[in-house]
């Protein structure tokens, strides 16, 4: 299953899946045209209301991540976000603030901070590639 | 003022009722919106049900008013009558008609009966149509009443803990089967109202909820805005804790050095509190619906 809510997370469940799909596209997962799960058998296998998912395809629709195609279901974009730079640095320093406190309770310093972040780097690109590498030889 | 346009499908404002001299139900204001699935919780004897029958009109609401779809459903019972499905807690059919019989006779009230529907959840369910609903066990007979309430298409469907008395296995997979199915097409007027005491099994599937208690209404939220909300904050110590006066949390648990506390609103604060504390391990989550129903009656 490439998507998975947890109701123990505070972040509300539409998100959850928006930003799942979101990383399932960063990491080569999901790639330009691929079709996404109709919105029914998602709802069901996820167990939520299907407005859950409406809406998250909806926000993600709206940030240009995917797009619907009228009697085919949606599909992901070519990786270009609508948004201007600085709005799209915007979104990251929010994320980048809460992972720094969380390290800070964590006893983790800056420096093995920023080690982590290219780790992590480094092995969403294996990823990737070895990814790229299964659907070459498909 | 009765129209398709009411943006709302229910609106409750303050209504009474009492059977004798207790108050079931007591002020109780709630608003359903259309396209969404209400969840209506309360222990038995909470209100829930006689909420349930002053919507359908077969209770008449002593104090306080109730429009569906801004119409009243006393003045105007057929037309309210024709938008709505019910199911209600224990199931009653013709024991001597066959399942196929009773949906006919069903399908015949009706001005639309969606036959791809009826076939799509009749195969889910593996129900015998030539079965006597006499010799149907309680859940086959909650699964008939429950496709019956969405082949007409109606544009609210009201349930009366669906799910209570059936095999916990399969009970909580068929609500969603139904759900799915009732908001599969047009979901923009496909709204749910949904009374149950069994919260966990609805986890995921209501958007908004209103908790009773002995005819009132304690709590009424949007389920996402309840998961950010309700957090519970769990602790250990490597030695005795220093004493903390955890001001704000809805409960606070400790033993000499592991701490539990659950907190509304004030979770940011009341964590970073925790830390300062310095504690070997901490966790926080959000609660379920069921834990926020919980700690909403304890």
């Amino acid at each position: 299953m490439l998507f998975q809510i947890n109701f123990k997370s505070a972040k509300p469940v539409y998100l959850q899946l928006v930003d799942q799909v979101k990383s399932a596209a960063a990491a080569g997962l999901l790639r330009a045209g691929d079709a996404l799960p109709s919105i029914r058998p998602l709802s069901e296998e996820l167990r939520v209301n299907r407005n859950t998912v409406a809406k998250a395809y909806g926000q993600l629709e709206s940030e240009g991540i995917i797009e619907t195609q009228p009697g085919r279901g949606c599909f992901v974009r070519a990786a270009q976000s609508p948004l201007r730079k600085d709005a799209r640095r915007k979104l990251l320093v929010a994320e980048i603030d809460d992972v720094i406190v969380q390290a800070h309770h964590l006893q983790v310093s800056a420096a093995e901070l920023l080690d982590l972040v290219r780790e992590r780097f480094d092995a969403l690109a294996t990823r990737q590639s070895s990814h790229a590498d299964k659907q070459g030889t498909r | 003022m009765n129209d398709s346009a009411s943006p709302t499908a229910i609106d409750i404002a303050g209504l009474g009722y009492a059977y004798s001299k207790a108050d079931a139900v007591h002020d109780l204001t709630l608003h359903v919106q259309r396209g969404r699935c209400y969840g209506l919780f309360g222990r038995n004897g909470a209100g829930k049900t006689t909420t349930m029958r002053c919507v359908l009109n077969l209770l008449r609401p002593q104090r306080g008013s109730i429009r569906v779809f801004g119409m009243d459903p006393a003045q105007q019972e057929v037309e309210v009558k024709r938008r709505i499905a019910f199911v209600p807690d224990a199931v009653a059919f013709y024991p001597w008609m066959t399942v196929r019989e009773t949906l006919d006779y069903l399908a015949s009230f009706r001005s639309r009966w969606n036959r791809a529907t009826e076939r799509d959840l009749l195969g889910r369910f593996r129900l015998d149509l030539s079965q006597k609903t006499g010799a149907l066990s309680k859940g086959q007979r909650t699964q008939v009443a429950l496709v019956a309430a969405i082949c007409p298409e109606p544009e609210l469907l009201l349930l009366d803990e669906p799910t209570s008395g059936l095999d916990p296995i399969v009970r909580r997979e068929f609500i969603q089967t139904v759900i799915g199915a009732y908001q599969d097409a047009d979901p923009g007027n496909r709204t749910v109202l949904v009374s149950t005491h069994l919260i966990s099994e609805f986890e995921g599937l209501i958007d908004e909820f209103t908790i009773m208690d002995g005819g009132r209404g304690v709590l009424t939220l949007d389920a996402d805005h309840a998961r950010e909300r309700y957090r519970r904050i769990r602790a250990r110590f490597s030695r005795a804790m220093p004493a903390h006066d955890f001001a704000g949390a809805l409960r606070v648990h400790r033993t000499e050095r592991d701490l539990d506390i659950v907190t509304a609103g004030d979770g940011d604060r009341l964590l970073a509190d925790v830390q300062r504390l310095s504690p070997e391990w901490c966790q926080a989550e959000a609660l379920s619906l069921e834990e926020v129903f919980v700690a909403t009656l304890s």
